[in-house]
């Protein structure tokens, strides 16, 4: 018999993928089926892909709150799910930065690691970063920027437009920097940092004061 | 307790070849069992730099493939018997070896030797993540130049992502002029940015073209700058403390006589 639902397993989650002419209320039948007879594919904390565009906006929304309510997560598309906390979404998409709430940007994501040339940082709560930021690496946070240790990459604080967003760092020596919408850069002769800074808004410039820590 | 140690850059020419042989002469000086892996498929090098091309009958291909057994494609050093090369194909590419395969060749091979060292092609792609698939322990090498170094770094990230925590750093061609006159990046500057253990800091030397040209390592060669870090990393990888080479200043009747050409 031809399954209604085939699961096939990723590295990431489970892609689901359907019978040709199936209809939805028949899809839905079928999966929660699934899910209440105990299948061992369905694990909770798993992430599950449906093909973008294969349902209606509404339906999916139906699809993610079974699976939800059977602890799983529901996506649909293909990439690996964030590793950070789940109350630190990444950013997905410009259409998502709108809806990010403002007590995201109290949270925090704490990192006890370098984060080396080529690696990224998103986040829509403010960053802690316990290591250095090495040149080529890129951290975007929608609230503050903490780095204990020497800062040389890219960092981007406020991404959703938060002027009262900081960028502090033992060592602030960023590539560029941008704070909200406004966007300061290096000087071209090198400049070494001698103490902690802070990088914030003032007079709608991004200007850099020595702080104690 | 046999070692499986992968020597790898990021950047090209940086020295991971001459790394690798060199490692592997000095090691099989002290008395070590060790097999050299050349992984960089399509541009092998490490046969030229041994001396041993015209030896070779099988590759590493022909092994991970199953078509001849991997002893039958080691090809012994004339001069040190207990060194051993695995050569891979110059005319298949990356795609020939996968990962699994290199594992399960290593696994096989650890029971016969001391060292089992694999020379990684340059990039992060394809034949990065074979190379680096059964190794327990990374060497990077770096050369004192920022693109060396941010790709060291981006290398460095990569290990850690595929779970290699024991990450090991060489610094090679280091001019000491050029860094007193701070034309060149330092050793604090370079560990600043990667901050992992350095194991060796190797001068620029003339001699090592001069070796690899003869495809006699240049640790072999006596009085020669390089040979002589190369027998500390080694030393090193022995697990002893060694004390890291002084830069040799240029007398000023070297330089002199070097202004006048009377070398």
């Amino acid at each position: 018999m031809n399954d209604i639902v085939t699961i096939k397993g990723l590295k990431y989650g489970l892609q689901l993928t359907f019978a040709k002419g199936a209809s939805f209320d028949d899809v839905q039948a079928n999966l929660l089926n699934k899910l209440e007879s105990g299948d061992s594919f369905f694990i909770r904390g798993t992430t599950v892909f449906v093909p973008k565009g294969y349902f209606a906006e509404d339906q999916n929304e139906a699809l993610r709150r079974m699976f939800h309510r059977h602890g799983m997560l529901f996506s649909t598309e293909l990439k690996r799910p964030n590793l950070a906390p789940p109350s630190c979404d990444t950013v997905k998409t410009p259409a998502q930065k709108s809806k990010a709430k403002v007590e995201d940007a109290q949270k925090m994501m704490v990192i006890n690691r370098t984060i080396r040339g080529g690696q990224e940082v998103k986040a829509n709560c403010s960053v802690l970063i316990c290591g250095n930021v090495n040149p080529g690496a890129q951290i975007i946070a929608g609230g503050s920027i903490d780095i204990r240790g020497t800062c040389r990459g890219f960092v981007h604080a406020g991404a959703f437009g938060d002027k009262t967003a900081c960028v502090v760092a033992d060592r602030l020596m960023p590539a560029q920097i941008r704070i909200a919408d406004l966007i300061a850069r290096a000087p071209d002769e090198d400049v070494k940092a001698s103490q902690a800074e802070r990088a914030m808004i003032r007079n709608n410039m991004i200007i850099f004061e020595p702080v104690a820590r | 307790m046999s070692q499986i140690l992968v020597i790898t850059s990021g950047k090209g020419g940086v020295g991971k070849t001459t790394t690798t042989a060199n490692i592997g002469v000095g090691l099989a000086m002290r008395g070590h069992k060790v097999a050299l892996i050349d992984t960089d498929t399509g541009l092998r090098n490490l046969d030229l730099l041994l001396g041993l091309e015209n030896r070779i009958l099988y590759d590493l291909v022909d092994v991970t493939s199953g078509r001849v057994a991997y002893k039958k494609a080691l090809v012994r050093h004339k001069k040190f018997e207990n060194l051993y090369l695995l050569p891979t194909s110059q005319v298949k590419d990356k795609s020939a070896v996968n990962p699994e395969q290199l594992v399960t060749l290593c696994a096989e091979m650890k029971k016969e030797f001391d060292f089992i060292i694999i020379d990684c092609p340059a990039g992060i792609e394809q034949g990065f993540k074979t190379a680096i698939a059964a190794a327990d322990t990374a060497i990077v090498v770096t050369m004192p130049e920022i693109s060396a170094v941010r790709d060291a770094d981006k290398i460095i990230g990569e290990l850690g992502r595929a779970d290699k925590e024991n990450v090991k750093l060489i610094v090679n061609r280091i001019r000491p002029q050029m860094v007193e006159k701070g034309d060149m990046l330092d050793m604090g500057d370079i560990d600043e940015i990667l901050s992992v253990a350095c194991i060796g800091q190797v001068p620029d030397d003339e001699n090592v073209v001069v070796a690899t040209n003869r495809g006699e390592p240049v640790i072999t060669m006596n009085g020669s700058t390089a040979g002589q870090a190369y027998k500390n990393i080694v030393a090193r990888i022995c697990g002893e403390n060694v004390p890291f080479l002084k830069p040799q200043k240029e007398g000023f009747f070297a330089r002199l006589k070097k202004l006048f050409g009377l070398l």
